[in-house]
């Protein structure tokens, strides 16, 4: 008895409540609702048996009509671009920002706390600013490009289907450059400064320092930052609804952004369901990249 | 602390006993009542003078944001805990009396001296039928016009007193009244990819013969080629494809487009706003003498199926309906019904589009009723949007349209 009562408080018990707590929270918050959803991609769900737990399985169907619809192969070819292009635009941009933050210059530490600005502010904020900055007849954009005599007439960015991903897609890498930098400076500011002054003894150019020492040194928090950087994509749902809505004609749909049009505005719970089946086992594969990625960390 | 929380848990359970039991001590019956309506909207004041009566009913309210209403109502429905009375948008109604969630209120109406069924305008009473009976009552109701700013007709040649009748006339009226130099559209209106899309198109659609049963009828065609001209001679802005109407009308107020199509409910604010005169017409037709139409919107009252208290909840909708005459006057709201006659404002731009809006409105046409209207109206919206992108012509994008549609109707 006494053995059980000191296991709990200080010993074996003790770790093992540690661990029993956050993964029965985690169980209870994102387990379960996850687990409901998969069940529900293969029901036949309507609005009035949304509260019941029992409903008729129809298999794969909900699948299987998925893909035959016309829209479906656009969207995930728009998901694939926008993750693509936010995450590369959001690495390359914070990136350099990082490098150019760690020259450590007077002032340096304050300017990217002030970089930070972008990713403090609510998603639906962000939206709803840069739909005015890219409106089509008064937008700030149009007008800056047009002074700079970069374009001779407006680009509708939100309602010209070959501009309106990209849109979003501008926006949301001003969001998210921010937050690379951040992590990026950090692990910049990790790697031991000895080495540089041997290569440097040693004769090796500002390019050779970088691609020898800066990446290899990088690799895990690079590998983990475009890790999240997928997540965070995956879930840009703010601005889609702040500046396209997913128009025109889903030119600038996508996945995140479908299941929930799906679900809340045609009520087609079954299909949101699907839809995010699909992107879970997406986030997924990111994530196991994160936790390698930080593992190795971790480890080294 | 321990023996604080005991205490706490018997307070609270104690509560949940005796709160029901002393209500029924008390022999009043308890009506709730949800609605999207704010504090200065009918529902809470309306409530608030229905409870002052002391009839031996107690309504309580609770205020539903727009974009809840049917998904917090489908939820409250199916575990057991919906209200009594609840106000659903038109298109809606449908959904809930096909599943039998409303209450059947033909017979309660027949015998009812305060809800005639005659009084209403047509369209609002076919959204709140469903197999021949009333699942509801309209609560209130609105259409689009066609808005336009007197002093550019003038300054552009035009006759103020002679705004466009005919479709033809419209794009004829915008090319003139388009002024890029002056950031200047002809015209402002809504064709965005969601309900806004559908209220302002479906009656272009339904003027021409058409109709959302009958989306790709040559008629139809004809609207969506003429919108697509608008937007292709750029007579209004490429942005009407992702903005509501409450943005687009915005534009006209601030003088950027000549012209502009949508609702009364932006009357008080163009009346703060537009510094310029305006007047307000009916909608287009595709030709002179051809059958007028509008797009019909607002909510319904209707009664779950679930209620304990369905004498008693007709009754609170009976008051609801004998305060109809306030609905203008008080609250800046059409009343559903055609034998009122509402009074003038005493501000005469305003009472002029009034009687515009209200001979409108007897052309107005509900969207559907049919249960799965999410589904029709996004089908048409797809369409608009794929044909005036032009990734498709207007004809193949209806044709799509009425391919999807005959899908859903079965």
């Amino acid at each position: 008895m006494k053995k059980i009562i000191f296991s709990v408080t200080d010993g074996r018990g003790f770790d093992i409540g540690l661990v029993l707590l956050p993964l029965a929270f985690l169980f209870v918050l994102s387990g379960l609702p996850l687990v409901y959803n998969v069940v529900m991609s293969f029901q036949e769900v309507d609005m009035f048996s949304l509260g019941s737990f029992v409903r008729p399985f129809v298999g794969f169907k909900n699948y299987v009509d998925l893909f035959a619809q016309p829209e479906t192969q656009p969207i995930l070819l728009n998901t694939a671009l926008f993750v693509s292009a936010s995450i590369a635009g959001q690495f390359i941009i914070g990136f350099g920002l990082a490098l150019f933050f760690w020259m450590n210059f007077p002032g340096a530490s304050w300017l990217r706390g002030l970089f930070l600005v972008s990713w403090i502010m609510p998603g639906l904020v962000v939206g709803a600013i840069w739909n005015w900055i890219l409106s089509g007849d008064f937008g700030v954009l149009n007008f800056f490009l047009r002074e700079t005599g970069v374009i001779a007439g407006n680009i509708f960015w939100r309602s010209d289907p070959n501009y309106s991903l990209w849109a979003v897609i501008i926006a949301n890498i001003w969001l998210g450059t921010s937050f690379n930098m951040i992590l990026l400076s950090v692990g910049l500011s990790a790697i031991p400064k000895d080495l540089y002054e041997a290569a440097e003894l040693d004769g090796a150019t500002a390019l050779q320092r970088f691609f020898t020492i800066t990446l290899p040194m990088m690799r895990s928090t690079i590998g983990a930052i475009i890790a999240l950087g997928l997540i965070f994509t995956l879930q840009q749902f703010d601005l889609f609804a702040g500046i396209t809505s997913g128009g025109p004609n889903n030119s600038s749909n996508v996945t995140q952004y479908w299941a929930w049009d799906l679900s809340f505005r045609q009520y087609d719970f079954a299909k949101g369901a699907t839809i995010s089946v699909i992107m879970i086992v997406l986030v997924m594969l990111a994530s196991v990249v994160y936790v390698r990625s930080t593992r190795h960390e971790v480890r080294g | 602390m321990r023996v604080s929380r005991r205490v706490m848990l018997g307070v609270i359970a104690l509560a949940s006993i005796s709160l029901p039991a002393f209500s029924a001590q008390a022999e009043d019956v308890t009506i709730t009542v949800w609605s999207l309506d704010r504090d200065i909207q009918p529902a809470p004041n309306l409530i608030k003078d229905f409870n002052k009566l002391n009839t031996g009913i107690k309504v309580e309210y609770r205020q539903i944001q727009f974009d809840d209403v049917v998904s917090e109502a489908m939820r409250a429905y199916s575990t057991g805990q919906a209200p009594d009375i609840i106000a659903v948008d038109n298109p809606e109604h449908a959904l809930f009396s096909s599943r039998g969630a409303f209450l059947d209120l033909t017979d309660m109406i027949a015998k009812s001296s305060v809800v005639k069924p005659e009084n209403y305008f047509p369209g609002p009473l076919a959204s709140v039928t469903w197999d021949g009976k009333l699942y509801g009552i309209p609560k209130a109701t609105n259409t689009i016009a066609l808005y336009y700013n007197k002093d550019m007709f003038k300054a552009k040649g035009l006759d103020p007193e002679q705004p466009p009748q005919t479709w033809d006339e419209l794009v004829e009226a915008a090319r003139k009244l388009t002024d890029p130099a002056a950031n200047v559209y002809g015209l402002a209106f809504s064709a965005k990819a969601n309900e806004e899309g559908t209220f302002q198109f479906l009656p272009w659609a339904q003027m021409a013969g058409g109709g959302y049963d009958n989306i790709n009828a040559e008629g139809a065609v004809k609207a969506l080629d003429i919108w697509k001209t608008i937007i292709d001679e750029k007579l209004a802005s490429p942005d009407s494809l992702t903005r509501g109407q409450w943005d687009s009308t915005g534009t006209f107020n601030s003088g950027n487009a000549a012209m502009a199509i949508s609702g009364p409910w932006e009357l008080d604010r163009m009346i703060q706003e537009a510094k310029f005169d305006w007047g307000v017409a009916l909608l287009p037709v595709p030709e002179t003498g051809a059958e007028r139409s509008s797009a019909m919107g607002d909510f319904n009252w209707a009664i779950f199926a679930s209620t304990e208290h369905p004498e008693e909840a007709f009754k609170v909708l009976e008051f609801f309906v004998s305060q109809d005459d306030r609905m203008f006057k008080d609250f800046g709201q059409l009343p559903a019904r055609s034998d009122i006659a509402i009074p003038p404002t005493g501000e005469p731009l305003k009472d002029a589009a009034l009687q515009v809006f209200l001979e409108q409105l007897k052309y107005a046409k509900p969207r559907g009723p049919h249960p799965e209207w999410p589904k029709i109206s996004k089908a048409i919206q797809d369409a608009i949007q794929a044909a005036l992108t032009g990734q498709m012509s207007s004809k193949e994008a209806l044709d799509q349209a009425a391919e999807k549609i005959k899908a859903v109707l079965g």
